[in-house]
């Protein structure tokens, strides 16, 4: 028991901020008995998570009975239970008595056995309210009080520093927090220490040697400023943070959804953007608008993008709705059912859109309203509503009708006239095709009893949409006879004529100029259709008509009405999604700013204010240092909503620059959640292999373009590489990139069903649709990985190679410095240099012996590059202290 | 429950993920003090394969499972129709969906192979399946199973990840997160591929889909090397990978004694220890010369046509044995796709797999581990009673039925000797005691002591299942 009782005090300390409704919401039962207890805070969202789906949400509440408020439930009675509630007598109080004895809820988890017992000392105190109930309520949901004073639902307010104490206005409320749990900053971190992690913070690589020696000799007092600004213009740094919300938007450069997983030839020109934005500091306020609604901005419909894409301005604000082109999409791909294919894509579109901008997980209101959240079914649809008129799913555009041309007017007649002429030989084919599936039929036909043969001739003849009942039944005898397609199934030889042809016509297709998309979300002008609202939400199941608009919530009802019309005056296209993001991005929303500078401070230390940073309802943490939080939300949105401005100020803090050992901060918060130290963590995949490319000196930062192919190896890797395939599809050998297999892992093709292993072993996420926080595990085939796979191998050669190459030959002496200085931005101990020179000595033994039959290099050569690769696999390298 | 909060100690180990609040959360859930609703999973923590408590006690704690890509015939196998031997060659009088025109034909086929009453139980098998039949008194046969999706990638998908859809987790790893893993020096989750190659769908089937990569399986491939980058490269083999790996554990101490209390620290050099041992862990476990002769017979190891087959089968009861969780055994492309040639083709897949798949139940019960081992053995479909190419006997097979077919499974738990559900008198649609895939899967977790309620994922805030809402109930009436 001391255990718990400790974890218990913390718990309670930790909630010392927050709302009283988080913090009753989470009472232990225990403390029940000792507490008043009343419906709205306590008993209500019990009922909600578990009863109020049949019980008072529905259009028509089973046996009539609807739990949603106090006044509704003693007058009821059950057919065999008995009394819904009779007040002090909870053993009489069919609520109470029907979930004890498992007989409610049917299906699925039911409240546990603390919240069973809460509800039974809630009747024994007298079933008290909070306050008087209304008479009655509106069918369905309704929001309570409690609903609306949750904490990620209030106004962001920028209150004053507690102190000036501290200069860094982020220092003074991380310093108020320790003095809260007792804990003090941890030492600085020293320079060296310091500039290997800003370095793989802002940039995703390693610093050189030469950027640390400077660093580490410049004796002005703003050497670090200096640093960081010098990082933060540097393109790398868009490369790296740009990453980071390519995750949010579940970028990839294949459509997944089905196990074609087609490629996306042109998505790269959305991540491009992305990273352009970031290294361009683009305004956020900006930046969202463009990605939600760049097409109205540009004043572009379907019909006219083309048109719109020749104005660079227009252009880049409709690239930017690739944000809205990255669901996995497999309408193009034959679905097997192809409504609800589109319908997916559109419940992920909001799935992407929530979690990016609001924080809250909307995707369970898509059949019945959250259990949790106060999120309605209703609120639900008005969202989709806004989107509804690009991705409008009775009348859908298939990925590629979603693809506008960059073709010049004389690259496109140039490119008609080959058409022209590849389209004359395609009819020819058709014609042969045709004439050899009659020959077959003919065969097939004699076949038959002769004085069937006219009577199937001319059932053969008639579309089979039009054939009468008699036809349908011949064929059902016959099937073979209805000879329509398929010539390759019947007549081989004469199929390969045809498809011979038809090879002729693409190779004369292949001459035309290459032609570069944009994939882009767009409206068919002056057409919006009507949303309903989807029962259980099967699309089969269509119900009322809703308005769009933001969650009820949020913004009341009713608020986008005039923002859409005036979004729309002027414009063919609904204006919804502009007038929405206008909204996001006006300041007054109370989750987009707090949800994205909470992003923002979890890739700089590892977690968020916010731990969950993926949910800000019901089911998430509350902040740890919620001032601070609203702090950085406001300042960040009075500066422009930039966020290099906001990033100087989190790594010049105090908070930022501490040193990760610290001891009493280990013992007293293992947690971090205080930070009086800055927290260790492993590199994330792509900054791992981008820096292993750059210690052995082989990293291309050849930036933007369309992205390096992954490739299938016959080990069953999945590599950088061009895939070559046989006859039957299969792949049998990677060929050569040219150098582009170096380039940063940011441009490696995302194909969803093929993630390059060495970025994969190391958490690279599935997206699907996206990602809003990365796992890190910690496993053995990542050591297996480092250890024996042919890529750790080549780049502890190649590092060894630079080494040689910059101490002027092979001495250990200075090669064993030199790769400290390149792998962890230090010097190795005298210890460091007595083991490696030890260890060389055995690997050289052993391979004077055993020369690498792989390798021409020397003995000397590979047992420097064998102790290199122990390097590159060591904790010091894999970790960002 | 979240399987995360399975023990005290493993939380109290757990302090590096960084989530006082959820594991407080978890410990006070586990004891009922808590009123709140679990709280979601916190990202990103560690996951790992440690043996996790289950809700209900486990009766098995390991599966084999031997998928039949393609869709093996039922009503040459394992469901007799009378009917169709009455009525070969007439046609069929029911609506049927072909897959393929060209060759669809109405006319009914009649199996050419004889059925007879089997073991005690008297379940009426195939002579095509002598070997199952001797063990007919330890199986259960299911008759009814429906996937209702007509397509091998998409009816595969289902049987696999529990949805018709790429990207959801397989079952392997549902139980590898639910369950970890009782071998630390070896895979949770091990796929064995057919020399003769990759099955449809290739990794897809032995996916972690949204799951964490720890989850996902691990392929072993049909000929050395078996697991990827198991063993080091020629140069590194011995002492010089030996020499390495020292001088990695002494920096990494080092670096650690620096960072006092950092457990993911400890993890990752334990994760070295852990992949040194299993490099020879799983060298040994592949390793079948130790098996005596007549264990090698009985898988048929001494003949060509089961000697892959009883190979893998051999080795996925080594790796049970050693603990490992979850074992897929995988057939080539779609080998059991019969739509020709069936009299011919159908036979010879049958004499690679029948044999071995037969030791397997007979070998893990001399072992005493069929009880807490679960053998299956099933494709993503069935066949057709009609004929397809109706170009003479040698030549003529049966289109795609996944309306109704049959699997069989042993140990685990499972009812032995026991025939559940029935097809239509044609074998063409599941009519009675229908097994859904999420039926099926339901059941699986309830054998292994899961609740498929509960065993649950959180990802954006949801939480997701392997049934992922369908309306799967357990078959209480396959379970012994």
């Amino acid at each position: 028991m001391t255990l718990p009782f400790r974890f218990l005090l913390r718990f309670f300390r930790t909630g010392g901020g927050l709302g009283l409704t988080v913090l009753i919401g989470s009472l232990p039962a225990n403390a029940a008995a000792s507490t008043n207890l009343n419906f709205e805070v306590h008993i209500r969202p019990i009922l909600k998570a578990h009863c109020f789906h049949c019980h008072g949400e529905s259009e028509n509440p089973k046996a009539g009975l609807d739990l949603r408020l106090r006044r509704f439930m003693s007058p009821h009675q059950t057919e065999a239970d008995g009394a819904v509630l009779v007040s002090g007598e909870p053993d009489r109080s069919a609520l109470l008595t029907v979930i004890r004895d498992g007989k409610m809820p049917k299906g699925g988890k039911g409240p546990t056995p603390a919240e069973v017992e809460r509800i039974a000392e809630w009747i024994r105190q007298g079933a008290p309210t909070l306050r008087p109930e209304p008479e009655s309520l509106p069918r369905g949901f309704y929001l309570t009080e409690e609903d609306r004073a949750f904490w990620s639902f209030q106004p962001i307010r920028k209150t004053s520093p507690p102190s000036d104490r501290e200069p860094n206005p982020i220092d003074a409320w991380v310093a108020l927090g320790h003095d809260t749990a007792g804990l003090q900053f941890a030492p600085a971190a020293d320079r060296r220490t310091l500039i290997r992690r800003v370095s793989l913070d802002l940039l995703g690589l390693p610093p050189t040697p030469e950027e640390v020696e400077a660093f580490v000799g410049d004796p002005a007092p703003d050497a670090y400023e200096r640093l960081v600004d010098r990082y933060l213009a540097r393109p790398q740094y868009g490369e790296r943070w740009g990453r980071h919300w390519l995750d949010i938007a579940g970028y990839a450069d294949s459509n997944g959804f089905v196990e074609a997983d087609s490629v996306r030839a042109q998505s790269w020109r959305y991540r491009d953007y992305v990273i352009r934005a970031f290294n361009t500091d683009q305004p956020w306020n900006e930046f969202i608008i463009e990605q939600l609604a760049g097409d109205e901005l540009a004043s572009a419909h379907h019909a006219d993008t083309q048109s719109a894409l020749a104005d660079s301005r227009r252009r880049e604000a409709l690239i930017a709705t690739g944000f809205l082109r990255q669901i996995p999409d497999g309408t193009g791909d034959g679905p097997p059912d192809p409504n609800l294919a589109r319908n997916q894509v559109m419940a992920e579109t909001l799935k992407v859109v929530s979690s990016a901008f609001l924080g809250l997980t909307v995707g369970c209101a898509q059949c019945h309203d959250h259990r949790y959240d106060p999120i309605s079914q209703a609120d639900y649809f008005r969202l989709r509503a806004l989107f509804e008129p690009a991705l409008n799913w009775k009348e859908w555009r298939a990925p590629s009708e979603r693809q506008y041309s960059l073709y010049s007017a004389e690259e496109r007649s140039r490119a008609e006239a080959i058409e022209a002429e590849a389209r004359t030989l395609d009819t020819a084919a058709d014609q042969l095709n045709k004439e050899l599936l009659d020959q077959v039929f003919e065969k097939q036909l004699a076949q038959l009893p002769e004085e069937l043969r006219e009577t199937v001739r001319v059932a053969r003849n008639t579309e089979p949409d039009k054939r009468t009942p008699e036809q349908k039944e011949l064929f059902k005898k016959y099937p073979s006879a209805d000879v329509r397609y398929s010539l390759d199934l019947y007549d081989p030889e004469g199929n390969k004529k045809v498809t011979a042809k038809r090879a002729e016509a693409n190779q004369i297709r292949s001459t035309k100029p290459p032609e570069g998309f944009v994939m882009a979300l767009t409206e068919v002008a002056d057409r919006v259709p009507e949303t309903v609202r989807h029962h259980r939400g099967d699309h089969d199941q269509p119900r009322e008509a809703v308005r769009p608009d933001e969650l009820e919530v949020l913004a009341p009802l009713g608020s986008l009405e005039i923002a859409i019309a005036s979004a729309r005056s002027g414009k063919s296209t609904s204006g919804r999604r502009l007038a929405y993001a206008q909204w996001l991005t006006s300041g007054r929303h109370p989750l987009v700013a707090r949800v994205l500078v909470n992003r923002f401070w979890q890739h700089h230390f590892g977690q968020g204010l916010v731990r969950t940073s993926g949910d800000f309802g019901h089911l998430g943490e509350a902040p740890t240092h919620p001032e601070l939080l609203d702090w950085l939300a406001a300042d960040f949105m009075e500066h422009g909503w930039t966020l290099k401005r906001l990033q100087r100020l989190i790594v010049t803090s105090r908070t930022y620059r501490q040193s990760s050992v610290h001891d009493a901060a280990e013992q007293r918060d293992p947690d971090h959640r205080w930070l009086a130290r800055f927290p260790l963590r492993r590199l994330e995949a792509e900054t791992l292999r981008d820096s292993l490319l750059a210690a052995s000196g082989d990293l291309n930062l050849f930036p933007a373009g369309p992205p390096i192919p992954v490739a299938r190896h016959g080990s069953g890797r999945i590599v950088v590489g061009e895939e070559k395939l046989n006859a039957n599809g299969e792949p049998v050998d990677v060929g050569s990139v040219s150098g582009a297999e170096m380039r940063r892992s940011v441009y490696v093709q995302v194909r969803r069903s093929r993630p390059l292993t060495v970025l994969e072993t190391f958490d690279l996420p599935v997206l699907s649709p996206n990602c809003e926080r990365r796992a890190l595990t910690t496993v053995a085939p990542q050591s297996l990985l480092l250890m024996n796979d042919a890529f750790l191998v080549e780049q502890g050669r190649h590092l060894a190679r630079r080494l040689e190459f910059e101490t002027g030959g092979l001495d250990l002496s200075r090669a064993v410095p030199r790769a400290w200085e390149i792998l962890y931005a230090t010097q190795p101990s005298d210890s460091d240099l007595a083991r490696c020179q030890d260890f060389y000595n055995r690997q050289l033994q052993i391979f004077r012996q055993n020369r690498p039959p792989d390798s021409t290099s020397s003995a000397e050569s590979e047992a420097l590059a064998s102790l290199c690769q122990v390097l590159l696999s060591s904790n010091r390298f894999l970790y960002l202290e | 429950m979240n399987p995360y909060c399975s023990s005290r100690r493993h939380f109290l180990r757990a302090h590096t993920f960084g989530l006082g609040g959820l594991a407080l959360s978890c410990l006070l859930g586990r004891d009922g003090l808590l009123a709140a609703p679990v709280k979601p999973l916190l990202e990103p923590v560690q996951f790992d394969l440690k043996p996790k408590a289950t809700p209900y006690p486990p009766r098995a704690r390991a599966m084999i499972s031997m998928l039949m890509i393609g869709g093996p015939s039922q009503m040459d196998l394992f469901d007799p129709k009378p009917q169709l031997t009455r009525y070969d060659g007439q046609p069929f009088p029911g609506e049927i969906q072909y897959d393929n025109a060209a060759e669809a034909s109405s006319k009914v086929l009649g199996s050419p192979w004889k059925f007879e009453p089997r073991g005690q139980c008297g379940m009426e098998l195939s002579e095509l399946v002598p070997q199952l039949s001797s063990v007919a008194d330890e199986i259960t046969l299911i008759r009814s199973m429906k996937t209702g999706v007509n397509n091998h990638g998409q009816s595969l998908y289902a049987l696999n990840t529990g949805r018709i859809t790429a990207g959801r987790p397989s079952l392997g790893s549902w139980l590898g997160y639910g369950l970890g893993c009782e071998a630390q020096n070896l895979p949770a989750y091990v796929a064995l591929t057919s020399p003769h190659g990759m099955p449809l769908l290739i990794g897809e089937n032995w996916t972690s889909g949204w799951l964490p990569g720890v989850y996902q399986g691990t392929v072993v491939r049909p000929t050395e090397p078996r697991i990827l980058n198991l063993d080091p490269p020629a140069h590194l083999r011995g002492e010089a990978q030996a020499n390495q790996l020292a001088l990695l554990r002494e920096l990494n101490r080092e670096h650690q004694e620096q960072h006092p209390g950092e457990l993911e620290l400890q993890a990752r050099i334990a994760s070295y220890e852990l992949a040194a041992q299993m490099q020879t862990a799983a060298r040994e476990a592949f390793d079948l010369s130790s098996e005596p002769e007549h264990i090698r017979k009985l898988y048929g190891l001494d003949r060509d046509p089961t000697r892959d087959y009883g190979t893998r089968c051999l080795i996925a009861r080594r790796l049970v044995e050693r603990g490992v969780r979850f074992v897929q055994i995988l057939n080539q492309g779609q080998s059991w796709d019969h739509h020709g040639a069936i009299i011919t083709e159908l036979p010879a897949r049958c004499a690679e797999t029948d044999q071995p798949s037969a030791a397997l139940v007979k070998d893990l019960k001399q072992r005493g581990l069929l009880d807490s081992t679960v053998v299956h053995w099933g494709g993503e479909m069935g066949r057709l009673p009609v004929l397809q190419n109706d170009a003479g006997r040698a030549k003529c097979g049966r289109d795609h039925n996944t309306h109704g077919f049959s699997q069989w499974v042993a140990g685990g738990g499972f009812r032995a000797g026991y025939v559940h559900g029935e097809t239509d008198e044609w074998g063409h649609r599941a009519i009675k005691d229908i097994v859904h895939h999420y039926d099926w899967h339901a059941t699986l977790l309830r054998c292994f002591g899961l609740d498929h309620h509960h065993l649950a994922y959180k990802r954006n805030g949801t939480e997701l299942t392997l049934t992922d809402q369908q309306d799967a109930r357990v078959i209480q009436e396959l379970l012994a």
